[in-house]
């Protein structure tokens, strides 16, 4: 890290095109500026999903581009091709199920992230625009998990994106054109999966970069929010630096997610059902696990007929979110402490355990279908 | 010269003012004025060029070439001309700027000066970010050269019939359709051509140099002989410079005719010897075979472009 060089040692090739880059880019002060931030309190495990979730990014990003290497968009190659990385191409099998389960950690990552900064009361002045960034991020990946599903083209992927599609078709005043715009006609097909295709590798990966970008960039202009306890001496005596030990955690725990990920690509990889088609035959339709509680939401009877489905699909998701966006600026005390913080603590428990009910219902669910 | 701030400014005649800014020249990255507020008046800030400056005998001032009396010359500063460093991006605008009391210092946290520490800990984290990374490079390549390699295809077919060639030593072209398969699409038709050549004994001489040529398959086992005294030769269409396909064409310089190739202007002769341009070995002969009707059979081979040698692909 220093730049200390021993003077009987001149410096190697490697050094001096180091010290070449470094006179004309200043390598070593960017690099210094981004290993030297001081973390307030120490380095904490609790401080690594931010550094995972750019970690699955990355590979999702990887495993993506190579999956492209053969997937066709169409839907007279889709199913066949998505079959062909699965069964023929070397490896392609993993790397496909590597994809699917990144996805999931992803969103696992990022509700982790979520409630990690929310109980640690991270969002608070003067991090509100670091939280409405990491909102437009959370969409984003929901974008991804929903676009995605619907490219290898068999019949999950198809009824997903239909039941998804006639849900924000919903929306008021927009919802017809957005559900056109995204299955490009009144129905799905080829246009569909072009769409889709552009807006899960073009569009939402571009977004997302920039948005993580901005991100990162706002969250460092703030600075690191730190423990919620503790005094100013405490605090000052236990800091240290992003280097070394925050990032010997975040990459013990990318190593341990990636693991993880692997593993669920060798125990359960990815099995196509039939291809797409109008007629659901046997087949129950289901989106991805965690849009399942959504799912389950929408059979309960409060929210059958049109307003009942308004409510449930859109306006309860919607002032939700909407919820999430304003918190850092109607919940303006300056307490961070969970345990002080009561209605905030309960409101996070409620959440989850609605999360959690209603999907092991929609499991449970599944019995009474077969 | 490092003119300090807040160094006093004396001309030969008497003390004049305090500096209180320097100015940077963006182009040649050194100072070239200091601003000198000046105690008289309306403490005005001067702007005093750097070659007015005389000698600068300690930190705390800066001796002056000019009297009092010229110093009121100097230009008052126009600060809205200005912006200060941090409001622009210019490289290495700073490196010649010395004029801060020194260093600005932030001690290392408590925690943070063990410098071994500090890299055995960067060591760790290269390790494992290399355990993630290097198991992934042997299934990467694997899954993406899949497709690249693929056995070669001996399959005999049929491109027309010799009764079309009306004269010896002259190319013609002939047009084939043939079924391509290719990973998880249908087969599709796609349409080649060759170029057949009725040869005279002596450009069967040039073309076989008097022996049989003798095809193989990836094992090196025969899949074809051509025998030097057939007078029917089939050219690939492929032209072995890079890649184009290659036409006949009579020329000025070439009144019979030559194969042309027109991308970088490659000339055969009926033979396949390269005549002139930078093809670096002679037009491909296939493997064919023309039966008792006529009918004229070739496999379908093709050859790596641009090397003296012929490396089969196909």
């Amino acid at each position: 890290m220093s730049g200390h060089q021993d003077p009987m040692n001149e410096p190697n090739v490697f050094e001096k095109v180091v010290d070449f880059v470094d006179e004309r880019v200043g390598l070593k002060t960017l690099q210094a500026k981004m290993l030297n931030e001081p973390v307030p309190g120490g380095s904490r495990w609790a401080y690594a999903f931010g550094s995972v979730l750019l970690f699955i990014f990355i590979l999702q990003v990887v495993t993506g581009i190579l999956l492209m290497f053969y997937y066709v968009p169409s839907t007279d190659h889709a199913y066949a091709s998505t079959q062909y990385i699965i069964h023929e191409v070397d490896y392609g099998w993993f790397l496909l199920s590597y994809h699917f389960w990144g996805s999931s950690a992803m969103v696992v990552m990022v509700f982790a992230h979520m409630s990690q900064v929310f109980l640690w009361g991270a969002y608070k002045k003067p991090r509100e625009l670091v939280w409405l960034v990491g909102l437009a991020l959370f969409g984003i990946v929901m974008g991804f998990g929903f676009t995605g599903y619907l490219l290898p083209w068999d019949q999950r992927a198809f009824w997903a994106t239909v039941v998804g599609v006639e849900i924000m078709d919903k929306t008021p005043l927009i919802g017809d054109f957005m559900a056109r715009f995204l299955k490009g006609g009144p129905t799905p097909g080829q246009m569909t999966i072009s769409r889709f295709f552009v807006i899960h590798v073009m569009v939402l990966p571009a977004a997302l970069m920039g948005l993580a970008g901005l991100h990162i960039f706002l969250f460092r202009k703030a600075g690191p929010a730190g423990p919620f306890r503790g005094t100013p001496e405490e605090l000052k005596a236990k800091t240290d630096y992003f280097f070394p030990r925050q990032i010997w955690k975040d990459i013990v725990a990318m190593a341990s997610v990636f693991l993880i990920i692997c593993s669920l690509a060798f125990i359960e990889p990815v099995v196509l059902l039939e291809e797409a088609t109008p007629d659901p035959g046997d087949y129950h339709p289901e989106p991805e696990w965690y849009f399942l509680f959504l799912f389950q939401l929408l059979r309960l009877k409060i929210f059958g007929g049109e307003l009942g489905q308004l409510m449930g699909a859109l306006v309860l998701p919607g002032a939700f979110m909407g919820l999430l966006a304003v918190l850092p600026f109607i919940d303006t005390s300056p307490e961070r402490n969970i345990f002080k913080r009561p209605a905030s603590l309960i409101g996070w428990i409620l959440v989850m355990l609605m999360i959690l009910v209603f999907t092991v219902s929609a499991i449970i669910n599944r019995d009474f279908l077969d | 010269m490092q003119p300090k701030l807040a160094a006093k400014a004396r001309c030969s005649d008497g003390e004049v003012g305090k500096i209180s800014k320097v100015i940077l020249d963006p182009l040649s990255r050194e100072i070239s004025h200091v601003v000198v507020c000046e105690y008289s008046g309306q403490r005005m800030d001067r702007q005093v060029p750097v070659s007015q400056i005389q000698e600068v005998p300690n930190e705390e001032e800066i001796v002056l070439r000019c009297s009092v009396a010229e110093f009121g010359q100097f230009p008052v500063l126009d600060r809205d001309c200005y912006v200060t460093i941090h409001d622009l991006e210019i490289a290495h605008l700073e490196d010649n700027l010395h004029v801060e009391p020194g260093e600005i210092l932030v001690p290392y946290p408590r925690l943070e000066q063990g410098i071994p520490r500090r890299s055995f800990f960067a060591n760790m984290t290269h390790a494992i970010g290399a355990l993630i990374a290097l198991p992934l490079v042997y299934p990467v390549l694997k899954f993406v050269m899949k497709p690249m390699y693929r056995p070669f295809d001996n399959e005999w077919f049929s491109v027309g019939n010799v009764n079309k060639i009306k004269k010896e030593n002259i190319g013609y072209q002939f047009k084939f359709r043939r079924g391509f398969k290719e990973v998880f699409m249908p087969e599709q038709q796609i349409e080649k051509n060759i170029w057949v050549v009725k040869a005279t004994p002596e450009v069967r001489k040039a073309v076989y140099e008097g022996k049989d040529k003798k095809f193989h398959d990836e094992k090196g086992d025969i899949v074809w002989v051509n025998k030097a005294n057939s007078p029917y030769i089939g050219f690939s269409g492929k032209c072995p410079h890079l890649g184009c396909g290659y036409k006949w064409r009579r020329t000025k310089n070439y009144p019979d005719g030559v194969f042309l190739c027109p991308c970088h202007l490659s000339l055969y002769d009926e033979a396949g010897k390269v005549v002139d341009g930078p093809a670096p070995r002679a037009l491909d002969v296939l493997p064919m075979e023309v039966n008792a009707a006529g009918e004229v059979k070739i496999i379908d081979i093709e050859y790596k472009a641009g090397i003296e040698k012929q490396i089969r692909l196909l």
